[in-house]
């Protein structure tokens, strides 16, 4: 019993480290967003205010995928554990 | 300035009392409601009742009762700005009124066109329940954007007029615009449906994400003080001194900056997506032939 | 006191924050946009009225100072003619004075003219009468007779007839 619950716990934890993998894409995305911003602030020192809030858009929509991962994460730390924890202490129960 | 009447002050106090109040009174039934020591615990709203509904039981939470607080907050903001107009501008408040319309309306006619004009004040509802919604996190209150029925709600209702304009032109007009290269059909349809869920995930995601790091900082940093100081003599050192002011350094990134910028790209994306979808050169050449 | 999950889905909420937002989209459009669009819809007519009148003054203004313009230039034609009507009056009033001057100058000097020659006239009677007397008292003298006065008086007139038809005819 002990051993599910520990096993439970630990794979919820793997599963949310695994999931935050996903922070990679929006970083290199974001990244790659700010870099073209700065070229095109310093092409066109004029266009600052319209670059600046397009990129800011442009990012938080980039951001998304990053924020399904951290949702999956969040889910997976706070929600998952309790109820796979009932799940099992109903079916042990059954079984017994 | 002289000349106002007793009664105009009276409506003035009135309204900014409907300001006020309700986030008062939140603050209050968070004070109330909140069981003293609960340390680290990341759950969604706190119900305070249930109701008995036909499909699913309705919880009533905070989220629900915050976000009615906002509406009669935003309604008294609304009559306090607009009491007293007069054609001649000369109070500072009418000037803030006439700011945000014309704004918005700039905002909705340069984004979408002059066909949806009539969109300026959802698309300012959207913006400023969105926007005080995060906010109220400020408070120390629960804000309803980080509860996903909230942002569902609003993604279904921009579903909702999204497939209505893209039915203007007849329900034929829409099925077409799905099967435009025919084997990409199912695409079509997933990414329709994919979009109100990711709206109402992106909205939720950032603003939980940024509640939950902001509780994760605060535990921590109520750790490291009592490390820090712990080894001082009574109340000293169960005090955290770590939590005086590092939060809001953090608070002002994920409640106020992120809130704003989340409500901006929901309201950006509603006017996106509805104008986007309606089919303008279809509905003019048939409103065109229809008047010849 | 219970807590929902981070993540729970009610389809009882959902519809409560779908009718949220609507209400609050009624609430703006009738608090906020219909009493701010009425003011500047009123506002928009008084520029036009402002606008209006002020063209209307300007073409007033435009058609007065053509009126001004076309009085100011029959004055100036107006005094331009009394000027001239007034110079010509002068030189013929002028003209006449002179004319009048020299008529009177001339019966003056026509009128000197005459009396001058009528003294001559009787400046010669006065002068031949002495000059009788004179050769009368003169030949009595010489010829040392009296001799009648009458006779003498008749002869030395003729001779003075003479001598003043000879002048007369050297002249």
């Amino acid at each position: 019993m002990e051993l599910a619950i520990g096993i439970i716990l630990g794979c919820c934890a793997l599963g949310a480290g695994i999931a935050m993998i996903a922070g990679i894409g929006p970083g290199i995305g974001e990244g790659n967003a700010v870099a073209k911003a700065c070229e095109a602030i310093g092409r066109q020192p004029e266009c600052k205010g319209n670059v600046t809030t397009t990129m800011l858009m442009g990012c938080a929509i980039a951001e998304t995928t990053g924020l399904y991962a951290l949702v999956i994460a969040i889910l997976l730390i706070f929600v998952a554990p309790g109820r796979l924890v009932d799940i099992l202490i109903e079916t042990m129960g059954n079984i017994k | 300035m002289e000349n106002k009447s007793q009664r105009f002050k009276l409506l003035d106090t009135l309204y900014l009392a409907m300001m006020i109040l309700p986030i008062v009174c939140g603050i209050i039934i968070k004070v109330l409601t909140n069981p003293p020591s609960e340390g680290i615990s990341i759950t969604g709203a706190k119900i305070y009742f249930t109701l008995k509904m036909p499909i699913q039981d309705l919880p009533i939470t905070e989220s629900q009762i915050n976000s009615w607080f906002v509406m009669i907050s935003i309604t008294g903001l609304c009559l306090f700005l607009t009491h007293g107009l007069k054609e001649k501008a000369d109070t500072k408040r009418q000037h803030i009124a006439e700011w945000i319309v014309e704004n918005s309306e700039k905002l909705v006619i340069g984004n979408m066109g002059e066909f949806f004009s009539g969109f300026a004040p959802f698309i300012a509802s959207i913006l400023g329940l969105s926007a005080f919604s995060s906010l109220l996190a400020l408070f120390g209150l629960y804000a309803p954007t980080s509860d996903v029925n909230v942002t569902a709600g609003w993604a279904i209702l921009v579903f909702v007029l999204i497939t209505y304009y893209k039915c203007k032109c007849g329900p034929l007009v829409y099925a077409k615009s799905f099967a435009d290269p025919v084997l990409l059909a199912p695409l079509n349809i997933i990414s329709e449906v994919a979009t109100p869920i990711s709206m109402a995930f992106r909205h939720y995601g950032n603003v939980l994400s940024g509640s939950v790091i902001s509780v994760l900082l605060a535990s921590g940093l109520q750790g490291l003080s009592a490390i820090v100081f712990g080894k001082l003599p009574g109340f000293l050192g169960e005090f955290p001194f770590l939590q005086i002011g590092i939060p809001a350094v953090l608070s002002v990134y994920f409640d106020v900056f992120s809130g704003i910028l989340q409500a901006y790209i929901f309201a950006m994306l509603t006017m996106l997506y509805v104008a986007g979808g309606f089919p303008a050169d279809e509905y003019f050449r048939r409103k065109a032939l229809k008047n010849n | 006191m219970q807590s929902l999950d981070v993540i729970s889905v009610n389809f009882w909420q959902i519809v409560i924050s779908l009718a949220n937002l609507t209400i609050l989209f009624l609430i703006l459009k009738k608090f906020l946009f219909k009493p701010v669009k009425n003011v500047l819809e009123q506002r928009q007519q008084t520029l036009d009225s402002k606008y209006d009148e002020a063209e209307r003054s300007v073409v007033e203004a435009e058609s007065s100072k053509k009126q001004w313009e076309e009085k100011l230039r029959s004055a100036e034609e107006e005094a331009e003619t009394i000027i001239r009507t007034a110079s010509e009056d002068a030189k013929n009033h002028g003209n006449r004075i002179v004319a009048e001057a020299r008529d009177q100058a001339e019966g003056i000097v026509r009128q000197a003219r005459s009396t001058a020659e009528l003294e001559r006239r009787s400046a010669e009677e006065d002068i031949k009468r002495e000059i009788i007397d004179v050769s009368a008292v003169l030949t009595e003298k010489i010829l040392g007779r009296e001799i009648n006065m009458q006779d003498h008086r008749t002869m030395i007139d003729s001779f003075i007839a003479e001598i003043g038809d000879d002048d007369d005819g050297n002249k």
